[in-house]
């Protein structure tokens, strides 16, 4: 049963106070009583509660801040990698509640229906498959969050690579590990010409009009179900997602 | 089968095909189109605008779906205007139309944040302290803790905090604060009140209540134009922008319309295809230079130049020609070129133009008993006798008759027409001395060999005076026409018959200064001189911060103004000076400032002038370069001003010409003590103390820390990412932190320190709590203890007026504030909450002694008359309001700050309220607004009062209480003036009189304000708002000295730094180049240039730069603009990486090499935040700085000047301003872009990945 572990690991994603040391032990006890996850997975996982646990609380909610709470690469709302600047967003966190409200889970929080925590939450009372289509969608933004959490040296990439364990690899996983161990913030800005460079608009002699355009996409085929997609596009290499979407 | 059964009656079989069978109808599924149905599928459509500087305040539709902004359009439902204007809309621009990215971006202040270091010590304080106050003390006393988390200040750090604890930290500070240090060491910084007032209110009311300093902004921003209050004695007024497409002849001078002006811009578009003749004037191919039928380009810096020139034009060929009759009445009536001017005789025998004549140099004060001093004097043109024309500063306060006012008459009644010329009637022709500066600066503009005294002829009269001394008087008329160099046959020297005479001010003497052709210059002043002949004024001239940002704006501004006014402009619909910087317009005025500034509960506030604050406490004075002989008139005599720029500034805070913050050198809490202790009138307490030399003011003694400010509260600001000049001192000195300084201070040169200053070793640090409230992580929240998160402007109720247009808008909560943010109004209502608390048994019910500066617009404007006396140098007694600020006590009973902060008080009906000098009773509007609001139960100072504790309380008490909303009160006001005019104005608003907006009338559409006497136009159905309206149509005089327009300003200060009339300055030299010049060698070229900081066109301020939007719209990061001929000297190519740095500190950016920009200059648009993609710097070693780390504020003494009639001090009204433009910085390509990322940077600016 997944859920409980990933209910622990949504508890491990959020902001660290003394409510969460002081469960520490709780929550090790469901890591290490096995679940989806394999033992040496389990082992880090446990190892990381164990790195917060030699922590005050302060630290830990300094490091915490200094990594998610401020800037767009580590951002755990996953619309801020998927969608960024786009108008698209606003639509997409109102689908992604319906979500929750048809599953008869209403916000109680003043967080965004897109914090990947309070996602998790979510999936830690359903049924695997619809945590491996959900987590599944989102895999992209985990494993490049994730990744770069691993450049930077910080221990938060483990709960990251447990999600991915949980729900599978997508495709990509390994370019966008590359992605995240090339293009270092360094890299990254050395290289910003290219990234924010634009792409020549073509019309005349593309076989497909509307994709020459950027614009209009086939159109998604109607299945009655609500259409919640996390990520339109798997973020592409060379920059965040954000930037990505050419 | 039949065709009649082989056709089909009811049905076709194909599909309908249309136009020529280029169309056919199909029947594929449209369910595609579902996803653009549901984007416009809202639960609700929500009115709201940006509370930012933009003077936009533009109507927008918030789209909310289950409780989120999805986005946002524009909105056009803006009441119509009259046949024959364009409407509005749309209004809005991209900026606007990116806001809802920031109200769930990752950039967005989701909790209260504290820095890690400070909860640690305080959490650590608590344990041990029961008191929060004494925890806070705790900490303060220990030097080694309070520095310690000081110098971690922009070094990141941070950790959430729960409200109640960070409110706790904030309360017990400013308890702790007012009591060890005194209220005035608690300041608030916010600015530009007019885009969402209930939030600035919010700050400043609970500042207020508890004795704390408000700061300004207009002036410290630069936006203020000092020559407004000099010429009309008035901030700024201008025309709404609809009255641009009235105009036939409009100059767009030195302000980038299209640009900066987005929604307002079309009425310019839209008047030139009516036939408007338009004429641009920027030294850059900026984006307004492509609507000019004319552009011209001067040289940066050198405005004046051109504007004397078309002066000089103007005013030989239609004055001294004679040429209009329209302009001959319009400068009698209207103006002080008719008034007679002392000149003054020095020992060498020459003639200065001197101070105005006064009724009480003559025999019996010319019959005047009250304010002769006060009363300027003309002759009168008919029957050639000396006049004391109406209107003039001594009638305005203390006269029993009602005769305030610009009716063609003398204070006995009789009719009068002024003459402008004694040409015809002179007794004599001399010669009189008029400076001349434009041989100084430094050797980047072009120095003129002219001789720095110009002696010109000019007609003069005899006069013999009550003390029986003759004197020598001319009009101002005939001193400026000699001032301008115009040969009118009076002979002698300094003069010019030809236009390509090199004489100053002629169009070819211009053309060495400014490089522009004198053939345009000439061809553009007949054109602007003839139009407004032809439409009696419809000659109009935009203009803007690139203009008013020089040091010598005043010059820059005036020499414009004077082209105005001689051409009959001013007033007139169509015509006139539209000055638009920084949205000064808070058109519900008088309403608000009760409840702004608490003057329902105490009175007087404390408000503080930031420029000179700033650039005290943050020590900018100690690196002090320019020296005032380098700016003094050569026909002053240098031995009498011989002191540091500091000093002036002190003297003018003891006179009582400026505010003082904070405000004696003790706490004023404990002087109340001590005076009651001693059995005396606190007023005579201080002035015995001041006078024996026991007390000083702070500003002598910055370095001493019972002067420090201690509390710093920012919010709707960037003060350390945008306003801020002299970044990197406020970081040393104020802040305690890293700093990019280069340059020494004044240490070894004792020659130059200060003599009214105390130089002792600068204290660094000196704020103990730096608060900022936010909704996005900006520079100043990165520097900040403690960072609040703020609702946007998408999710609280407030309001907004503009200077642009007439309405005044709503922002409403479309949504609830997102994560723990709260509006500014429940941020400091909470903090006021928790002050209450913690403060009983710390403070009780105290005595507050409060200095108060010599206000404009009360009788203090009526300070010393003829000369400067100081009272401190025993040139005079030290008189409280007369010749030193006012000293007024103000009992506060701390406890119940909460209960006053939620309540309207009852000082609303004890005193009624007031604007600009008039009075009008309250007590209807409080009755209705206690209908309205509610009122409170129980007993206490709240009880049976008004209820004011939601936002949308505090915006209709706004509404209630201001003239330009509630039309009974607009009557009121109005009467109030006619009882000072002696003439009936109350028909401008009586159509209204039973009319009034409440808040929801706004939500439904914006409305247009009632016609109030608080401004100088009027909204009408028939003439568009325009300043100075009501002076000529209704005949109420400008608020100067002489009631009129002024041409001349003859006040002591005035005359020593040669600027009675308008001439040209070129720019100052700071010095910061030579001593750092050559000794950072990184291997490449280095050039120097101008550094100008013109308003972008990616944001407004820093608001936006760090909107992912508008970085993609422009390079993602800093730029700094320059020239393709100064980038091959420097061997810099487009897009570079390069640093530009002064001893002031250093700058990474981007170079963007363009054509658009001329030699010599650079641009970096302001505010571009160094959060955002900003490496290292070479010089510094640490990241590169904002725009202002290469800046440092410089005072002009003329600024300080008060008690003065126009010249005296009002909040945000006048003042010393922060010029930036005569900066220059070395230029140098990067050889290393060190990105500072990882823990070993240090800093918290971290590049953000984009």
């Amino acid at each position: 049963m997944s859920g409980l572990t990933l209910r622990a690991i949504a508890r491990l994603m959020d902001y660290p106070t003394e409510d969460l040391k002081a469960a520490l032990g709780e929550i090790r006890d469901v890591l290490a009583e096995g679940s989806l996850l394999d033992k040496a997975l389990a082992d880090r996982l446990v190892g990381f509660v164990d790195t917060l646990d030699r922590q005050s609380v302060l630290e830990m909610q300094e490091e915490y801040v200094a990594l998610f709470d401020r800037g767009r690469a580590l951002s755990l709302h996953l619309f801020e990698h998927v969608h960024g600047e786009s108008r698209d967003r606003g639509q997409a966190m109102v689908d992604l509640m319906e979500l929750y409200k048809s599953a008869g889970l209403y916000l109680d929080a003043h967080e965004l229906p897109d914090h990947l925590p309070l996602m998790l939450e979510y999936l830690s009372t359903r049924p695997q498959p619809e945590v491996e289509e959900l987590l599944g969608d989102a895999m992209g933004v985990v494993v490049l969050i994730g990744a770069r959490l691993r450049e930077r040296g910080s221990d938060y990439c483990v709960l990251f690579e447990a999600l991915e364990a949980i729900a599978g690899s997508p495709e990509e996983a390994d370019e966008l590990r590359k992605t995240a161990a090339t293009e270092g913030p360094d890299e990254t800005i050395e290289k910003m010409d290219e990234i924010w460079e634009e792409e020549q608009v073509t019309f005349l002699g593309n076989s497909d009009p509307a994709g020459g355009c950027g614009g209009a996409t086939t159109p998604p085929a109607n299945t009655g179900a609500i259409p919640v997609r996390v990520t339109d596009e798997q973020p592409a290499a060379g920059s965040s997602a954000a930037r990505s979407q050419r | 089968m039949s065709y009649f059964l082989n056709q089909l009656a009811y049905f076709r079989r194909e599909k309908d095909q249309f136009s020529d069978n280029h169309g056919v109808t199909t029947d594929q599924s449209r369910r595609w189109e579902d996803s653009y149905r549901q984007r416009w599928q809202h639960d609700k459509v929500v009115r709201s605008t940006h509370g930012v500087n933009c003077t936009g305040s533009c109507s927008w539709k918030i789209y909310v779906k289950n409780g989120l902004v999805t986005w946002e359009t524009q909105q056009t439902d803006y009441p119509r205007t009259r046949p024959g204007l364009p409407n509005h809309e749309p209004r809005g621009c991209a900026r606007g139309a990116s806001f809802s990215w920031y109200i769930y971006s990752a950039n967005r202040v989701k909790y209260p944040m504290v820095r890690r270091r400070l909860i640690e010590l305080w959490r650590q304080a608590r344990s041990e302290h029961d008191d929060p106050v004494e925890a806070w003390k705790a900490i303060q006393d220990d030097s080694e803790k309070a520095t310690s988390y000081k110098a971690r200040r922009g070094l990141g750090g941070f950790v959430r905090a729960n409200w109640e604890e960070v409110n706790e930290i904030i309360a017990a500070a400013n308890v702790h604060t007012a009591k060890q240090w005194g209220p005035d060491r608690i300041i608030g910084f916010s600015p530009i009140p007019a885009m969402s007032m209930v939030s600035y209110a919010a700050g400043t009311r609970y500042l207020s209540l508890i004795g704390g300093t408000c700061m300004s902004f207009y002036d410290w921003y630069c936006d203020l134009p000092p020559a407004s209050p000099q010429t009309w004695g008035e901030q700024t007024d201008v025309p709404e922008s609809a009255d641009w497409f009235n105009s036939t002849f409009l100059m767009m001078w030195g302000s980038n319309v299209p640009q900066t002006r987005t929604p307002d811009a079309h009425f310019m578009t839209e008047a030139r295809y009516r036939g408007t003749k338009t004429v641009t004037v920027t030294p850059d191919y900026s984006e307004a230079s492509k609507f000019g039928d004319i552009w011209l380009n001067p040289k940066q810096g050198t405005d004046s130049a051109l504007a004397m020139a078309f002066g000089h034009v103007i005013l030989k060929e239609w004055h001294v020609e004679g040429k209009s009759e329209y302009f001959d009445d319009y400068v009698r009536r209207y103006t002080d070129l008719p008034k007679l001017v002392l000149l003054e005789e020095r020992d060498d025998g020459q003639l200065v133009p001197g101070r105005y004549l006064r009724a009480s140099d003559i025999d019996n004060n010319l019959g005047q008993k009250n304010n002769p001093e006060w009363k300027t004097l003309a002759f009168d043109a008919d029957r050639d006798r000396l006049v004391v024309p109406r209107g003039s500063i001594g009638f305005r306060w203390g006269e029993i008759d009602k005769r305030w006012n610009l009716e063609d008459k003398d204070a006995d009644g009789h009719d009068v027409r002024l003459g402008l010329s004694q040409v015809e009637s002179s007794d004599e022709i001399l010669p009189v001395s008029f400076p001349y500066f434009g041989g100084g600066g430094n050797d980047h503009w072009a120095q003129t060999e002219h001789d720095p005294i110009q002696r010109r002829n000019v007609p003069i009269r005899h006069m013999k005076l009550a003390d029986g001394t003759t004197v020598k008087v001319a009009t101002v008329f005939d001193l400026m026409v000699a001032n301008y160099g115009i040969d009118r046959g009076l002979g002698g020297d300094n003069v010019a018959s030809s236009y390509d005479d090199d004489v100053p001010y002629t169009p070819a003497w211009q053309e060495r200064i400014t490089g522009v052709p004198r053939e345009k210059v000439i061809t553009v002043a007949r054109q602007f001189a003839e139009n407004a002949h032809k439409t009696q004024g419809k000659s109009m001239i935009v203009i803007g911060a690139a203009m008013n940002h020089w040091y010598h704006m005043d010059m820059n501004y005036r020499g414009v103004i004077k082209m105005l006014m001689m051409c009959g402009c001013i007033g007139v619909s169509g015509g006139g000076w539209a000055h638009y910087v920084g949205q000064e317009k808070l058109r519900p005025q008088s309403g608000w400032t009760p409840l702004a500034f608490a003057l329902d509960w105490h009175r007087p506030p404390r408000q503080m002038n930031s420029t000179s604050f700033f650039y005290n406490h943050t020590s900018q004075w100690r690196y002090e370069k320019l020296e005032v002989s380098e700016i003094l008139s050569p026909l002053a005599n240098p031995k009498d001003w011989d002191a540091a720029m500091i000093d002036y500034n002190v003297r003018a805070e003891r006179m009582g010409w400026l505010p003082s913050a904070p405000q004696l050198a003790a706490n004023p809490l404990t002087i109340g003590r001590e005076a009651k202790a001693a059995g005396k009138d606190p007023k005579d307490y201080v002035v015995d103390q001041l006078k024996s030399g026991e007390l000083g003011f702070a500003c002598e003694d910055p370095d001493n820390p019972v002067n420090f400010p201690r509390n710093l509260f920012v919010w709707r600001s960037n003060l350390l990412g945008s306003s801020g000049k002299g970044h990197e001192y406020f970081l040393r000195y104020l802040l305690g932190t890293e700093n990019g300084i280069q340059g020494k201070d004044l240490g070894d040169e004792r020659d130059r320190h200060p003599r009214e200053v105390k130089w002792r070793e600068a204290a660094r640090g000196k704020l103990d709590l730096l608060v900022t409230l936010d909704f996005r992580m900006s520079t100043t929240c990165m520097y900040s203890d403690i960072v609040l998160p703020t609702a946007t402007w998408y999710e609280k109720d407030d309001m907004n007026t503009s200077d642009m247009h007439p309405f005044i808008h709503p922002l409403t909560a479309a949504v609830d504030p997102a994560w723990e943010s709260r509006s500014d109004w429940d941020i400091y209502k909470g903090i006021a909450r928790k002050f209450s608390e913690l403060v009983t048994g710390h403070l009780g019910t105290e005595t507050d002694v409060v200095t108060v500066p010599l206000l404009h617009d009360t009788a203090g404007e009526l300070a010393q008359a003829l000369d400067v006396a100081d009272w401190k140098k025993g040139e005079c007694e030290a008189v409280p309001g007369k010749t030193m600020p006012n000293i007024v006590t103000v009992e506060r009973d701390y406890p119940s700050t909460y209960d006053k902060f939620t309540s309207l008080g009852g000082l609303m009906e004890e005193l009624g309220n007031l604007g600009k000098g008039m009075q009008w009773d309250t007590r209807e509007e409080v009755a209705a607004l206690g209908d309205l609001n509610g009122r409170h139960r129980g007993e206490g100072v709240k009880g049976g009062r008004p209820i004011i504790e939601s936002a949308r309380q505090a915006c209709e008490t706004i509404l209630m209480l201001a003239p330009e909303t509630n039309g009974r009160v607009a009557m009121k006001s109005w009467q109030s003036l006619g009882k000072n005019t002696g003439r009936n104005h109350t028909h401008l608003v009586a159509g209204h009189a039973s009319e009034k907006i409440r808040f929801n009338d706004l939500v439904a559409q914006p409305r247009k304000i009632y016609s109030s006497p608080i401004w100088s136009g009027i909204e009408s159905e028939k003439v568009c708002y325009n300043a100075g309206w009501t002076n000529i149509n209704e005949f109420i005089p400008w608020r100067t000295l002489t009631g009129r327009q002024q041409f001349y300003q003859d006040h002591a200060w005035m005359r020593a730094f040669g600027e009675q009339l308008c001439v040209y300055k070129p720019p100052v030299d700071l010095k910061t180049i030579a001593p750092i010049k050559g000794q950072r060698d990184n291997g490449n070229p280095e050039i120097v240039l101008n550094f100008i900081t013109p308003h972008q066109k990616w944001g407004i301020h820093s608001t936006y730069t760090d909107n992912l939007l508008m970085l993609t719209l422009s390079r993602g990061g800093p730029i700094v603009w320059m020239s393709e001929t100064d980038a091959a000297k420097a061997d810099i190519r487009d897009n570079d990486w390069i640093e530009a740095y002064n001893v002031n500190g250093a700058i990474t950016a981007r170079a963007v090499v363009s054509q658009r920009v001329p030699e010599g200059m650079s641009m970096m648009y302001h505010a571009q935040e160094k959060i955002v993609n900003t490496p290292g710097s070479e010089v510094t070693g640490m990241r590169g700085g904002i725009h202002n780390s290469v800046t440092r504020t410089v005072l002009k003494p003329t600024h300080m000047i008060g008690g003065y009639a126009q010249q005296s001090y009002f909040f945000n009204y006048h003042g010393t301003v922060g010029a930036n433009r005569d900066e220059f910085i070395i230029i140098r390509k990067m050889n290393k872009v060190d990105w500072m990322n990882g823990p070993a940077a240090g800093d918290a600016m971290q590049v953000e990945t984009a």
